[in-house]
């Protein structure tokens, strides 16, 4: 499968959400620890020897369960198989807590996810939807579950709109 | 560089929502004519591949750092993604017709991962806002004393870590920098001297459904429509806080001594 790999790399210099040292461990079996310079771009895990310009490999953090295995390690899994769970040993829990926060809220189908909660609540709240404003809200990328969700809504709604004073 | 293919495959093929496909002329990589190639847009990623039901991915298009331009071609509706780094390239596409050209290029324009994260701490500013009134409300009818909303809606929320103590690592209210410090120590304060009462209006929500600590945004074309949020907030806070004062004054002279709200409850920014 092509990609376009010096585009990705460029994306890999970019000013990093979080970017740290960290023990790195395959998925495969064999795989052993290794200190990585790990850092985080949008949704992308970028991962490198340490002090070296070009990134060994990316990781895109999309459709992957994050978990914590201990107080410092966490893994990413993709795909539910074991054979693709990537390891990671931080320096403190604090930093692990950190790090798994940091990279469920990269993911574009969960920033998704929110837009859509924000943009449900705020019809609710207001019974305006507030990407008109913006000449957005006919976009298919927010269409479909909010579609879903303001039909069930106005089903759901009592026949009295008075409750304020 | 490796990029671990089963992954970007996985989401492919996964039921993640698709926001554009369709066919477009992509201009060969290593030919170059144009070759019809059937083009799904997930997210920041531009899949492509021969036809719609072939299991094999020819390839895929990370859309970050690029812009989206018309371009000049022997080919009608032709559109280029193009990265303007030195050495980096220019993809070639041309679209069937003027509606699928615009479409396309409408859909790769609003694709990263940054348009959606501002879009996203804008509502969340503007959410939190209308759940302060509401909240708001709902203490006026119900005689309770004003609590000022509890934002935790699940285990995880930015919030929950701000209410036991410890400083969010990531400003959960869009703030540009310094801040956000003071706003967030300071629902921590008031939550802990108001009495407990939880939000009645604060339905269950979905456990996906948790918001999101976004980086700081880049300056550019959504600067001009993101709010200065600290101004708005203050003044919102004052607003409500007069609102409330004079709800304390009322009640007292109607001689309802038990839920008197202490006037060291109001936030103070100083």
């Amino acid at each position: 499968m092509r990609f376009n790999e010096k585009e990705l790399v460029s994306l890999s210099r970019q000013p990093s959400e979080k970017a740290a040292e960290l023990g790195m461990r395959g998925p495969k079996k064999g795989d052993v620890v290794k200190k990585r310079l790990v850092k985080l771009v949008v949704n992308f895990l970028f991962y490198f020897r340490i002090d070296e310009e070009e990134p060994i490999g990316a990781l895109l953090l999309e459709q992957c369960r994050v978990e914590r295995e201990d107080s410092q390690t966490f893994s990413i899994a993709f795909l539910d198989e074991a054979e693709r769970k990537y390891l990671f040993e931080c320096d403190s829990e604090e930093q692990c807590g950190e790090w798994v926060d940091a990279i469920i809220k990269a993911s574009y189908e969960f920033m998704r996810k929110n837009l859509i909660f924000y943009r449900t609540e705020i019809h609710r709240l207001t019974g305006k939807d507030p990407l008109e404003q913006y000449g957005i809200s006919d976009e298919t990328r927010f269409q479909d579950c909010f579609t879903i969700k303001m039909t069930l809504f106005k089903e759901n709604q009592p026949k009295t709109s008075e409750h304020l004073v | 560089m490796k990029l671990d293919e089963k992954v970007v495959s996985h989401y492919e093929s996964s039921d993640s929502p698709v926001d554009k496909e369709g066919y477009l002329y992509k201009k060969g990589e290593i030919k170059t004519s144009y070759q019809k190639r059937w083009c799904m847009l997930k997210g920041n990623l531009l899949f492509y591949k021969e036809r719609p039901t072939d299991r094999d991915l020819t390839g895929v298009i990370v859309l970050e750092g690029c812009t989206v331009q018309l371009c000049e071609s022997e080919e009608q509706f032709a559109f280029s993604l193009v990265w303007s780094e030195p050495g980096l390239r220019t993809y070639k596409f041309a679209a069937e017709d003027q509606d699928s050209q615009e479409s396309w290029i409408k859909a790769l324009l609003s694709a990263n991962h940054s348009y959606l994260a501002l879009l996203v701490m804008d509502l969340e500013k503007k959410y939190r806002g209308e759940r302060l009134e509401e909240q708001l409300c709902e203490s006026l009818l119900t005689d309770a004393p004003f609590v000022m909303p509890s934002f935790t809606a699940e285990p995880g929320f930015p919030a929950a870590s701000c209410l036991s103590g410890q400083t969010s690592t990531l400003s959960s209210f869009p703030a540009q920098g310094a801040g956000a410090g003071p706003m967030l120590q300071a629902l921590t304060v008031s939550s802990k001297t108001a009495s407990k009462r939880s939000p009645k209006l604060w339905p269950k929500r979905s456990a996906n459904v948790v918001p999101v600590n976004t980086p700081a945004p880049p300056l550019g074309e959504w600067s001009g429509v993101c709010f200065s949020s600290q101004e708005d907030f203050s003044k919102l806070h004052d607003d409500f806080g007069k609102e409330v004062k004079e709800l304390i004054a009322d009640w007292s002279r109607r001689g309802r001594g038990d839920d008197v709200v202490q006037e060291e409850n109001l936030i103070d920014f100083g």
